[in-house]
């Protein structure tokens, strides 16, 4: 069976800086797939091109064997910060994809009411951002993704501004809400241990050219409840991923210092 | 948290209350000269012979129809050149120098010139009006646009959102409190620019009445003018926000 989500030969580049180097990969459908690295490897621009929001600069994209130009609604993107309307509520936020493709008849309405009832924000479809916590935006932000139903879920570090706390209860929310429907995931992040928790794979990538260094099979049981993060495999992968990119990832802290 | 909005709200009470007494007090034992102030209590009886007269109404009613015409126009066409600027870089580039120049002169000063052009009619004053609340509706609307959050442009351009709609889904409604507070700033400003047209010459009119009693030395009267002009101000701007709480919620909290 023709794979996902196929990249061949993608190469992005800012003038003479290579952000992104010859990147392959098949995604196969319902495959949970994480891109960890250090700062300024490109796993971002690398999200964002299969998105459609910036071009790249050489090879393509090929979703459902289709090339990808410029976004579209067989994607979902879920952002870094919630990048909620805050003159609407939430379901009217959660709806708006559906909106932007003209399609707000009865069934996706009711559709985005049990997707908010699935992230967990049933009763709330009338607040307004402001009066949510962090945790909550993100839910709003996730479910705005789902309900375009889309052929893959692309998620930028979506829980990168959120407590600790809060991090791990929305990463079991999200193995929960996966489960449900095993949509095909590409989730941006820097925290390894995240990336090992939710994935079947880990890509991890490199910097100064951004590049794919090697591409990690999680063979970790599911569904995987928190207390997985303890065993003493979870903590291999984590340590085998951290050594691949520790090099790196001390060069970039020196450069931010500088 | 309620017993101390209270007490600050008693503080401000208490405050126009004793600077009132002060007032009094001061007009009837220090200046005890009828030509140069007048204690609140004979304006109070000014602005209730006046209106029983029917004068005050007249006076009010040509000041109103003045500032109301002006002010929607001046916001029509302040907000069609915000829009427009904000779309068009060579629009923003032929009327940027005429913007900057006018808001930054006292055109208030033209309306002589105006008077002239115009005579002593009602149309003079509208034309001051719009002068002053054109520009700060227009920059304010124009600066709204422009600064759209990119971030929730990028969210709705995500989902395949063409131009048209991340205008009406975005930039609009987030350039709705810029919009807002224009308009609010044109308040203040239309109201100066009624009465100093008015001043400079009118057959009616809150600067009319304000002008006459001057010229009459008649001070309780000059007062009720200009307290009548002050709570217009005053409740104007508490209406406008009023309609800013209802309208963009967000912006305040």
């Amino acid at each position: 069976m023709a794979p996902k989500l196929r990249i061949s030969h993608l190469g992005k580049r800012f003038n003479e800086l290579h952000a992104l180097l010859d990147i392959n990969l098949d995604v196969e459908r319902g495959e949970f797939i994480s891109v960890v690295g250090p700062s300024g490897c490109g796993k971002t621009t690398f999200l964002r091109i299969i998105a459609g929001l910036e071009p790249a600069s050489s090879g393509e994209v090929l979703l459902d064997g289709r090339a990808v130009h410029g976004p579209g609604g067989d994607r979902g993107f879920v952002f870094q910060n919630d990048s909620l309307l805050p003159w609407r509520t939430v379901f009217a936020n959660a709806i708006i994809g559906r909106e932007v493709a003209g399609q707000v008849g009865a069934a996706e309405r009711q559709r985005t009411m049990e997707l908010l009832k699935l992230v967990g924000l049933e009763g709330f479809e009338n607040y307004h951002p402001r009066q949510l916590s962090g945790g909550m935006r993100q839910r709003v932000n996730l479910a705005r993704a789902l309900a375009i139903d889309p052929e893959i879920l692309l998620m930028d570090e979506p829980f990168s501004s959120l407590d600790a706390q809060t991090r791990e209860i929305m990463q079991t929310e999200l193995m929960r809400i996966w489960e449900e429907g095993r949509k095909t995931v590409l989730f941006v992040t820097h925290q390894i241990d995240e990336a090992v928790f939710l994935s079947d794979r880990v890509l991890v990538f490199a910097r100064r050219p951004g590049r794919l260094l090697e591409s990690v099979v999680i063979e970790l049981p599911r569904p995987r409840a928190l207390a997985i993060k303890r065993t003493a495999e979870f903590v291999r992968y984590v340590d085998h991923i951290w050594r691949l990119i520790e090099d790196d990832v001390r060069a970039s802290v020196i450069e931010e210092k500088v | 948290m309620l017993d101390r909005l209270r007490q600050n709200y008693l503080a401000g009470t208490l405050s126009v209350l004793g600077g009132l007494l002060l007032w009094e007090l001061v007009s009837r034992l220090l200046i005890a000269n009828a030509l140069f102030l007048a204690a609140p209590s004979q304006i109070v009886h000014a602005i209730y012979q006046l209106t029983l007269t029917g004068e005050m109404g007249r006076h009010i009613a040509i000041s109103s129809v003045e500032f109301a015409i002006g002010y929607v126009i001046a916001a029509v066409i302040g907000i069609g050149f915000g829009f427009g600027m904000a779309s068009s870089a060579r629009f923003k580039q032929a009327l940027q120098p005429w913007i900057s120049g006018f808001y930054a002169t006292p055109t208030i000063a033209l309306a002589p010139l105006f008077i002239l052009w115009l005579g002593i009619g009602i149309w003079s004053k509208v034309l001051v009006v719009i002068f002053l609340v054109l520009f700060p509706v227009t920059i304010n609307t124009e600066a709204g646009l422009r600064t759209t959050s990119e971030r929730l442009i990028e969210m709705l351009r995500s989902f395949g959102a063409t131009p048209r709609q991340i205008f009406f889904k975005v930039s609009l409604p987030s350039a709705v409190p810029f919009i807002l507070a224009g308009l609010k700033l044109g308040i203040g400003r239309g109201l100066i620019g009624v009465v100093v047209a008015e001043l400079f010459g009118s057959r009616a009119g809150l600067g009319r009445l304000i002008a006459q009693s001057a010229d009459a030395f008649n001070m309780p009267e000059l007062f009720a003018g200009v307290v009548v002009l002050a709570v217009a101000g005053i409740v104007l701007t508490a209406g406008f926000g009023w309609i800013e709480k209802r309208l963009v919620p967000w912006t305040k909290d």
